[in-house]
């Protein structure tokens, strides 16, 4: 039963070396990774433990980006402060889509998530004087940036957002961890599994449903904020429906649902692009050749991490969809 | 309870590939005794693809500057990536290049609002950002802001204008005219230099509509422009957008005078639309296109044609982006060259800014290569052009683009 805190404290040591072994740029990639993370995390809560689908975690984090860059560009707020308030934002945000999504279930609350992705982009350029419409929103060398872009306490500018990204990322991680552990991690799969029996067992099916969205949009909100700091740059195209994609893809991959798996996630939505991309060019100036191997190592993992993770759970003789 | 130590173990692991040390930084980033290391970005795939011609024509051009000796000695090595036309991902790119590849200096960044969204960045890390592949007035006339970028193409705003005095001297009295453009900064910069150009005669204008850059169609545009009863029509688009504005302006019957801006007007493009539509169809020229007969035996073609073949697999030797781009390179490679032996990032600052370049074999004869500190629009001249049974045929002769 100590593997679990063995391997926090392992993954935590892994995160503090980092930054040392590896050069700047990669750090603020990895600082990234730290974004996708937690969003992946709020999803794992949201798909993997209430069993409901969404699609629009790209958008959640859209809401959370523009938060944040809105009121540091126009508000002088700085940084750091926006986080929480782009938690607070997207987390309402996600408190009324959860409302719809009470009498939707399946491929319907699925497409209905989708809707909401795909509007959001048009929302935002909509409204130009307030999100500055498809030429987005520049944040570099705000003097509401902490440090001003060039970074505190001796770190590089690069090294400071990997801190601050990840140190939110590790406490969120607990948070997620605790959560899913206790009473409402418990409703939340009573809810997945049967609805009918949790209703039987005194659990308020739709608000653990409606607070499952919140709190996951809020942990996709932090995501967003934390990304819009780290490229100190937003703009629709930023947060487009690939990014919700990518992101179900990424909770799928990281051990279908489970928090643990998230990293896993996070560093495919990452870096598999860029691996694909060394591939030879087989296709013309459509989509790209990036866009075809993505999809097709999707497939093969698809395909393959089942097998893997039953040989797992073989070997340690757990089911996968388990605990926390 | 293994599971979690594997998932660790594969993430540590993949951390670890995708770590690659620096290289050592040396007097000026990116120049050794033997090369030069030049950055820049632009969609290679996407909607905007078509735009990567820039790219690989400037890598081209490179690539035979480098069979010759290279500059003072040292070989060019361009490295460009993709962004597919997302600024956040240029960004990214940008990043990237200065902080792990080290690059001397960024060239050619494709896209206005790429362009918009790297300034800031590069500018505070003091990297060179020269020779943009935008025609945004901002990046000619904002230096005391932005001293480290320097745009490329024909200012938008003045070519906007450009087509205002031809309409006005044309058919001042009957035009009625519909704009389409693209709503975002390039589009709205040509849009305002056209309003600017008609000056008192605005009202000309009775139908403008904006199109986002990432629709997917503009049919619905077009027809509502066509409903306003103009007679002339301008095409302030870029990419498959322009295409589209042709071949549903041909599908609506409309058959108004057309004006379609510079970044949308390369032959290879505008072969592809409705030719009873593009039939006089009036744009600018500032670099030669392969296409166009009176060009067709010209030494610059020639070379231009020469180095499409040997450098860029693939490459259409009549695509005009792949041109644009070689003459970016041109002037890039004379600015190296006038920066010295003793190359630095502010030597070549200076040296872009002190161009007098009349020799740039792909530019269109009369345009030249022109900038001072104070002057930073290095394409200030540009030749009205009009379509004319599947090619272009240049009329007038060369003017002023000086905003």
């Amino acid at each position: 039963m100590k593997a679990k805190p063995i391997a926090f404290g392992l993954g935590v040591a892994v995160l503090v070396v980092l930054p040392f072994v590896l050069n700047d740029f990669r750090t603020v990639q990895l600082a990234t990774v730290g974004a996708y993370f937690i969003a992946i995390l709020g999803l794992d809560i949201l798909t993997g433990h209430s069993g409901q689908i969404s699609l629009c975690h790209g958008a959640f984090m859209a809401v959370g980006g523009y938060t944040t860059a809105i009121l540091m560009a126009n508000h002088n707020v700085r940084d750091l402060w926006t986080i929480p308030i782009a938690a607070g934002v997207a987390g309402g945000i996600g408190l009324l889509a959860g409302v719809p999504a009470l009498r939707l279930s399946g491929l319907y609350l699925a497409l209905a998530t989708f809707g909401i992705a795909v509007v959001l982009p048009t929302i935002l350029k909509k409204f130009e004087h307030f999100t500055g419409g498809s030429t987005g929103i520049t944040l570099f060398g705000k003097p509401t940036q902490t440090g001003h872009g060039v970074g505190v306490w001796r770190l590089t500018n690069n090294q400071w957002l990997y801190v601050l990204t990840w140190s939110i990322g590790v406490v969120l991680f607990l948070l997620a961890w605790w959560l899913l552990g206790a009473r409402f991690g418990r409703s939340l799969r009573a809810v997945r599994d049967s609805e009918l029996a949790a209703a039987a067992s005194g659990v308020n099916r739709a608000l653990y449903k409606v607070l499952a969205f919140g709190v996951s949009a809020a942990f996709a909100g932090v995501a967003g904020a934390l990304f819009a700091i780290n490229v100190a740059y937003v703009s629709p195209d930023t947060f487009p429906i690939q990014l919700s994609l990518y992101l179900l893809v990424g909770a799928v991959v990281g051990f279908f649902g489970s928090i643990w798996g998230a990293v896993f996630g996070a560093l495919l939505i990452q870096f598999l692009p860029d691996i694909v991309g060394v591939f030879p060019h087989v296709d013309t100036k459509q989509a790209g050749p990036t866009t075809f191997f993505f999809g097709l190592v999707l497939v093969v993992l698809m395909l393959v991490l089942p097998l893997l993770l039953r040989l797992a759970s073989r070997i340690s003789n757990r089911g996968y969809l388990g605990a926390p | 309870m293994t599971r979690n130590l594997v998932a660790l173990a594969a993430a540590a692991l993949t951390l670890a590939l995708a770590g690659i040390a620096a290289a050592s930084p040396s007097a000026t980033p990116g120049v050794s005794s033997s090369t030069i290391t030049i950055g820049s970005s632009g969609p290679l795939t996407g909607e905007a693809a078509a735009a990567a011609g820039v790219l690989k024509g400037a890598d081209g051009y490179f690539k035979y500057v480098n069979a010759r000796g290279g500059v003072n000695g040292r070989k060019i090595d361009f490295k460009f990536l993709d962004d597919g036309y997302d600024p956040s991902r240029t960004v990214n790119n940008v990043r990237q290049l200065i902080q792990q590849d080290n690059v001397f200096a960024l060239f050619g960044v494709v896209g206005t609002n790429g362009n918009l969204a790297i300034r800031d960045f590069a500018n505070a890390v003091g990297v060179p950002t020269v020779f943009s592949a935008s025609g945004a007035t901002t990046f000619g006339r904002e230096y005391k802001k932005y001293p480290w970028t320097i745009g490329y193409l024909p200012p938008y705003s003045v070519e906007g204008q450009l087509y205002a005095k031809h309409i006005l001297a044309t058919n001042g009295k009957k035009a009625k005219i519909a704009v389409l453009y693209q709503a975002d900064d390039y589009g709205k910069d040509v849009l305002a230099g056209f309003r600017k150009g008609l000056g008192a005669k605005r009202s000309l204008i009775v139908q403008t509509v904006g199109y986002d850059p990432t629709a997917s169609d503009v049919q619905s545009q077009v027809a509502q422009l066509k409903a306003s009863g103009a007679n002339t029509f301008a095409i302030f688009a870029f990419g498959k957008f322009a295409i589209q504005a042709f071949v549903y302006a041909n599908k609506l019957g409309w058959k108004p005078q057309i004006y379609v801006n510079d970044v949308a007007s390369a032959s290879s493009i505008m072969q592809l639309d409705p030719q009873s539509t593009a039939e006089g169809t009036i744009s600018i020229l500032w670099g030669k296109d392969p296409a166009t007969p009176k060009f067709k035996k010209d030494a610059g073609t020639a070379l231009a044609a020469t180095i499409v073949k040997k450098y860029i697999p693939g490459g259409n030797p009549s695509d005009g982006f792949l041109i644009a781009g070689m003459a970016e390179a041109f002037s890039m490679v004379d600015a190296l060259k006038a920066s010295g032996k003793n190359l630095t990032r502010k030597g070549l600052m200076n040296a872009v800014t002190h161009m007098n370049e009349a020799n740039n074999p792909f530019l269109v004869p009369g345009v030249k290569v022109h900038t001072t500190p104070t002057f930073r629009f290095p394409i200030a001249s540009v030749q009205l052009q009009r379509w004319h049974s599947r090619h272009w045929e240049p009329f007038g002769g060369v003017q002023s683009a000086k905003p």
